[in-house]
């Protein structure tokens, strides 16, 4: 049985398609990473598999349960880590997650032991009885993830919980996700950082637009892009002047510009950087910047949509 | 069960917010103390009086041809020493006008009653040109005025007198029956000691009085400190107004957590959203609830205001919990963030307030016909109406009109303000 499953699912807010046909499964014990911008739909995805919007069209099924026929079901195999932090600052983090544990249908002795085990799991037994409010940003996430394993859910929802965050606990977080997954927790995780995609994903889907435009592993999804490499440059000179020069350029697969940054995935860089500095230099154009990347996830969607993943 | 987690949460917070607790229990407590405390030092706290220091100089003589035993300043002379007076009066005499006063120069007396020698003579000729002078210290205005009414009193009583005497001659007169100057003498004296026994018993021995003042409720005398019933309707009045406050705030909630994320997330848990909007209105309930128990509690012993039959009571401030619920679903069911929430709840139920009379519940006299009649479209005036009723000891069925009204009203507004919340949020 697949953890989730989502078929043809729809989400349309009036003549606004936010999601499109979306299409995407992951097995049980998991990790799978919906990667995309900002607006791309992701959290509009998970919102649907979550019950907090209904679908326009299609369905989802968590461990089985559907969405929309089974909502209560669906949501009792969920646990789900809102992107901003969703607490209650006046109570304090024991007050939160006896809260939250109890709202998954937990009651006297077991609810007490399975929070101060999740109060373990987030490294916050000794601060236990401090007001939320009261804590760093990066604790209350922590509160925020442990909120929302309580009831161990077998599938944890992480909807960008490393947004706007120090590296220490972003790492912290993604150690978290890490463990979680050991033991066994199938995790559907959101973010538009392609690195942490890449960290922690089995299966990977990524989104533009509304649409899932590719689902695979990680190295599936850049083999899509061969051997292609990512060539970033600055002129001192209008881009489009070169652009057509280049395109004709031997071993460029594809170039395009934004702000005056050309991006050019090259099938073999030692071989393609220099016919390049050649065409600019017959052209009286000067390259003054270059930056070369191998091929990632940043590549692929580049390659996909022609839009840089962050753009 | 959820349900109630939801509203012992709510509660939680509630009572940890010190807007919350300032706006539910110390406004109310401390407006009504500042009203106690700016009523209450008029009277000192204590109604009873320090004895008034009358001096009196009665130069009256009696004319010789007078058909009376003794000069009419001898009455209103012995007034003063009357031993039913002593625990309020203190009477002096003096021989003449300059003696007392220098003593009311000296501030031995209050005041001074001053008794012309002619005033027996000039008052039973008709004529009652020659005043009985009173004279006071400038700074009091009490015992001058408590003197002044009773010398009134005393002189209006000898001219009933006279009247009638008078009138007893002339009809004598008519018959053809000449009137006995003995029998006159006689009929003066035995008015004169009736009316002086009138006035000692209407003031003094209320139990023999010739004349008994009935309050129309209920035929019990009235008992309560007129301070007392004063606090009683102010701090309904406040009570009112706060609990409608403390309702719309604490449904506010639902918009906070909407704004904290917190209500999306509890609709991701296998929480019906009936259930989490129950919770809330739950929460709302019992805070109004205790909100009301804790100023009554309160009043009862801060103030000494006696609230009523506790069964009144109990239906007063049910009424006051479904109205206070009803109208504050309603009025934050319009409202779409907490900035907006403020500025409704304070405009919204201040107008509200005041039509329905809660800042108008001591005002002498009442109000005008057509504001009275305004308060019968909010729900704060029926409430008003119950607890005013309920402080009156009014029995419990006579409560049962403004409870239904209120009940009527609370229940229509809760259930179109729980319809929009269902239809934003569900």
């Amino acid at each position: 049985m697949k953890a989730i499953e989502v078929n043809n699912l729809k989400k349309s807010f009036g003549d606004f398609q936010a999601v499109q046909d979306a299409s995407f499964s992951a097995e049980a014990g998991e990790v799978l990473s919906l990667l995309g911008p900002n607006g791309a739909g992701k959290s509009t995805t998970i919102s649907m598999l979550s019950g907090l919007l209904a679908p326009t069209d299609g369905d989802a099924c968590v461990m089985g349960h559907s969405v929309i026929r089974e909502p209560e079901a669906a949501k009792q195999s969920l646990g789900v880590v809102p992107q901003d932090i969703a607490l209650y600052p006046d109570l304090s983090a024991r007050e939160n997650l006896v809260f939250w544990g109890k709202m998954y249908g937990l009651r006297g002795p077991a609810l007490k032991s399975r929070v101060d085990e999740v109060l373990e799991i987030i490294g916050l037994t000794d601060r236990q009885k401090d007001h939320v409010g009261k804590f760093s940003g990066g604790m209350k996430r922590r509160v925020n993830i442990g909120a929302a394993l309580l009831h161990k859910p077998s599938v944890v929802i992480m909807d960008e919980p490393t947004v706007g965050i120090d590296p220490q606990s972003r790492r912290h977080i993604l150690d978290n996700v890490k463990e979680l997954n050991l033991q066994g927790m199938t995790v559907l995780y959101t973010t538009h950082y392609m690195e942490e995609a890449a960290e922690l994903s089995h299966h990977i889907a990524i989104m533009d637009k509304g649409k899932v435009i590719a689902y695979g592993t990680h190295d599936a999804l850049i083999k899509m892009v061969g051997e292609q490499t990512r060539i970033d440059m600055t002129l001192n000179a209008e881009a489009e002047k070169m652009l057509s020069d280049w395109r004709a350029t031997e071993g460029v697969a594809r170039i395009d510009s934004t702000d005056g940054k050309v991006t050019a995935l090259v099938d073999d860089s030692n071989r393609v950087l220099p016919r390049l500095f050649e065409a600019a230099s017959r052209a009286g154009v000067r390259i003054t910047s270059v930056d070369i990347q191998e091929p990632n996830l940043e590549t692929v969607f580049l390659h996909l949509t022609g839009r840089a993943l962050r753009d | 069960m959820k349900i109630l987690d939801i509203a012992f949460k709510d509660l939680t917070r509630s009572f940890r917010s010190a807007f919350a607790i300032g706006m539910m229990v110390i406004a109310p407590l401390l407006l009504t103390g500042l009203i106690y405390f700016a009523f209450g030092s008029m009277s000192g706290g204590d109604v009873s009086m320090t004895a008034i220091k009358v001096g009196v100089v009665n130069e009256d003589q009696l004319p010789a041809d007078a058909v009376l035993e003794a000069p009419i300043g001898d009455n209103i002379r012995s007034m003063f020493f009357d031993e039913s007076v002593k625990s309020w009066i203190t009477a002096s005499d003096y021989p003449d006008e300059a003696a007392a006063r220098a003593a009311l120069d000296r501030q031995e007396i209050g005041v001074v009653v001053i008794i012309p020698q002619k005033f027996t003579g000039r008052y039973l000729s008709g004529k009652q040109d020659v005043p009985v002078l009173i004279v006071s210290d400038p700074t009091l205005s009490i015992g001058p005025a408590v003197v002044e009414d009773m010398v009134t009193m005393m002189v209006d009583g000898v001219a009933g007198g006279g009247i009638a005497i008078q009138t007893i001659m002339e009809r004598q007169q008519a018959n053809g029956i000449q009137p006995d100057p003995a029998q006159i003498s006689s009929w003066i004296e035995r008015y004169g000691n009736w009316y002086r026994d009138f006035q000692r018993a209407l003031f003094h021995t209320p139990d023999r009085a010739a004349l008994i003042l009935v309050a129309p409720v209920a035929g019990e005398a009235e008992t309560v400190d007129p301070l007392q019933k004063m606090m009683g309707a102010t701090m309904a009045g406040q009570m009112i107004f706060f609990a409608f406050f403390t309702a719309g705030y604490a449904m506010m909630s639902i918009l906070r957590e909407d704004e904290e994320g917190t209500l999306a997330r509890l609709f991701t848990t296998p929480t019906d959203r009936t259930s989490i909007l129950t919770g809330k209105f739950v929460a709302v309930f019992i805070t109004v609830i205790l909100q009301g128990l804790v100023l009554m509690i309160a009043g009862r012993f801060a103030f000494g205001i006696q609230w009523g039959a506790p069964a009144s009571v109990a239906l007063a401030l049910m009424a006051q919990v479904i109205a206070a619920a009803g109208l504050g679903v309603l009025l934050i069911s319009f409202v779409r963030s907490t900035k907006q929430g403020g500025p409704v709840l304070g405009g919204g139920l201040t107008v509200l307030g005041m039509l329905g009379g809660l800042f108008t519940a001591n005002i002498p006299g009442g109000m005008p016909v057509a504001f009275d009649a305004i308060a019968n479209f909010v729900p704060q005036g029926w409430v008003l109406k119950g607890w005013r009723m309920a402080l009156d000891g009014a029995p419990v069925a006579d409560l049962f009109i403004p409870f239904a009204a209120t009940v009527v009203m609370g229940v229509v507004m809760f259930a179109i303000g729980a319809r929009m919340f269902k239809r934003r949020f569900a």
